[in-house]
């Protein structure tokens, strides 16, 4: 069954488009959307990189792309297979009572750009499926956010959450900071109200880094239903002040849906974290001996790379694009942030089997590890790496003789 | 044959949360700045290749993430190190009692074998200062650390920083080699990242101490 697995594996990755052995050629500022790619090369890396500056840039692609845009240069027009797709969600979520089930089903393989921002409120559990109770729902949520902000939003500067406050505030600049929407002030103020409030309310945890992270796929979906053209570069403040609260109670709720089911991950000693962090080597053993014996043997630990994947979601791993994209699958998956990610972690780790054995010393797998070249990486990748990670679970999740030692 | 020896070492970066960790080593490694790069989470592996006297030494750099949160994550970095930058912020003293309590942890978990290096960062702000030179320096002196004003900013005292570390580092391990006497001194040494190769051609690295100034 392993032997298969592989075998398997080499097909789906000589399907890989030919522009992916090419694409570390100019980067720009504004394509640095996970933002690891910032970081230090290893001179190997560099070099490589300087190899390949005369290759043909490609086009930049948007944060919240469509379907069609990703993977190729230009937006051809949707295609029949899409038109259908769109058409199967717009059915689903108009029905009074939209069956959850058949969303997630039809959610896994990715979520239209136009349907999203309602589907990942369904998903989430935030909206509920009785389309006549939506609406006053979503008024009662928004009014009860911000009724906390009324209530305990002035407190940040009391002595006992002004560390908090604090920490979140010398963050906020620094998350996503290549991207000019983030630079925004009154962004920014609406990051550090939603992750305020969200560290008060959850005293096990309170704020840790990495979290801050974690707004911003809200955030840019659910401003997207708002902008046409590229979110980026989106002036917020032009939009109505009603619309903007909004885009923000919404965010903080799916956001607090999202971590209800990860805390482990943010409470003292962090142990969701080195739980997965220890699962996701007991995997790899399993599944590539190859690579993990090659860790051993330069003495890389899984921890010094991997808790960032778990930490961050693979959110500083990949453009935010894809995260979007692998979100659609997270949510749709019944413990997809908590459980499945492990298997995509694995699945990712695998995808840079090459390059990963052909690094031969400690510096040069880290510095590869930490800055994995992934800033062209569109749909077609991320719908890769959710099939293998799916094959995985299949495989070893209900297999505990297969997955333990 | 001493001429031709490439030193290994391995040294971490610890301080609060947006003191300016990433900012130097960023500044060192790459001669770059920027005051818009991304949160550290966990920690940041970097390397810099340096030729002091006419000995390579190669440096492993962990930069760790500032927030109480990772505290537990810091042996993994500091274990095995032969050198630790602890920075503060002249600006902020909470994050010089940070540094304190570092310079705890470290000798309490590594003895002297660690060479420590306090780093007031941000000297560019230095109306804003409150941290006194004084304070700073005598408290270095009476950890055995020695201390450093630094600005990543205008790129201040790093070379300098980091090359009075490989020459202390240097001489550790040239103390510990004679002390283990000739031949003996492998496994101790390499288990601390002192690594002492043999020749092999190679390019005058860019960007070294002595080729840069």
């Amino acid at each position: 069954m392993l032997q298969f697995w592989k075998n398997s594996k080499i097909v789906s990755l000589h399907k890989r488009p030919l522009w992916f052995h090419s694409s570390l050629s100019v980067l720009s500022p504004t394509e640095v959307g996970g933002g690891s790619w910032a970081f230090c090369f290893s001179s190997a890396v560099r070099s490589s990189l300087q190899k390949q500056q005369s290759l043909p840039v490609r086009p930049i692609i948007p944060l919240v792309a469509r379907i069609s845009d990703q993977n190729a240069s230009g937006a051809p027009p949707m295609t029949v297979r899409e038109k259908n797709r769109l058409d199967k969600f717009k059915q689903l979520l108009a029905s009074p009572n939209t069956d959850l089930e058949e969303l997630r089903k039809h959610s896994w393989s990715g979520i239209p750009r136009e349907v999203r921002p309602i589907t990942w409120r369904l998903l989430s559990g935030y909206l509920p499926a009785n389309k006549e109770r939506r609406e006053l729902v979503l008024r009662r949520k928004r009014e009860e956010y911000f009724g906390f902000i009324e209530q305990y939003y002035h407190s940040r500067t009391d002595e006992h959450f002004k560390d908090t406050y604090r920490q979140i505030h010398i963050d906020i600049p620094r998350t996503n900071p290549l991207i000019p929407l983030f630079q925004q002030p009154a962004v920014q103020e609406v990051f550090e109200r939603i992750l305020f409030i969200w560290a008060i309310r959850h005293p096990a945890s309170g704020y840790v880094q990495g979290i801050n992270d974690l707004v911003t796929p809200f955030f840019v979906v659910f401003l997207s239903e708002f902008v046409k053209e590229h979110v980026e570069n989106f002036d917020v403040a032009m939009l109505p002040l009603d619309t903007q609260r909004n885009i923000e109670a919404d965010s903080f709720w799916c956001m607090s849906k999202l971590l209800d089911g990860i805390q482990d991950n943010y409470t003292f000693a962090q142990p969701g974290i080195q739980n997965k962090v220890k699962a996701l080597e007991e995997l790899v053993s399993r599944i590539d001996v190859d690579i993990h014996n090659h860790f051993k043997k330069y003495e890389v630990e899984y921890l010094q790379f991997a808790f960032r994947w778990m930490n961050n979601l693979l959110m500083r791993e990949l453009p935010l694009r894809c995260t979007i994209r692998l979100w659609d699958t997270y949510q749709a998956e019944a413990e997809g942030f908590s459980h499945f990610h492990l298997y995509v972690c694995a699945a990712f780790l695998i995808e840079w089997r090459k390059e990963i054995l052909s690094m031969v010393d400690f510096q040069g797998l880290l510095m590869l590890l930490q800055n994995l070249p992934t800033i062209h990486w569109g749909n077609e990748e991320v719908g890769l790496l959710l099939a293998e990670a799916y094959r995985l679970k299949y495989m070893f999740a209900d297999a505990p003789s297969h997955y333990k030692r | 044959l001493a001429a031709n020896r490439t030193y290994s070492f391995k040294v971490v970066l610890l301080g609060e949360g947006c003191v300016g960790k990433t900012s130097l080593v960023l500044r060192y490694c790459e001669n770059k700045f920027n005051d818009k790069h991304i949160t550290t989470l966990q920690a940041s592996f970097l390397t810099k290749k340096l030729n002091i006297t006419g000995k390579r030494v190669n440096l492993a750099i962990w930069d760790t993430a500032g927030q109480e949160r990772f505290h537990a994550l810091g042996p993994i970095y500091y274990r095995d190190s032969n050198g630790a930058v602890l920075v503060y912020d002249v600006t902020d003293e909470d994050s010089f009692q940070k540094v304190k309590n570092w310079v705890k942890e470290l000798r309490k978990m590594l003895g002297n074998d660690i060479c420590l290096c306090i780093v007031g960062n941000k000297i560019d702000l230095d109306k804003d200062r409150h941290v006194s030179v004084e304070d700073a320096e005598s408290y270095a002196e009476s950890v055995g650390a020695k201390h450093y004003h630094t600005s990543a900013k205008l790129n201040k005292g790093i070379e300098e920083l980091f090359l009075d570390l490989c020459k202390r580092m240097m001489e550790t391990a040239q103390a510990e080699e004679r002390a283990k006497g000739n031949g003996a001194s492998q496994s101790a040494a390499t288990r601390r990242g002192v690594q002492i190769v043999d020749d092999e051609p190679q390019a005058t690295p860019a960007g070294g101490c002595c080729s840069s100034g």
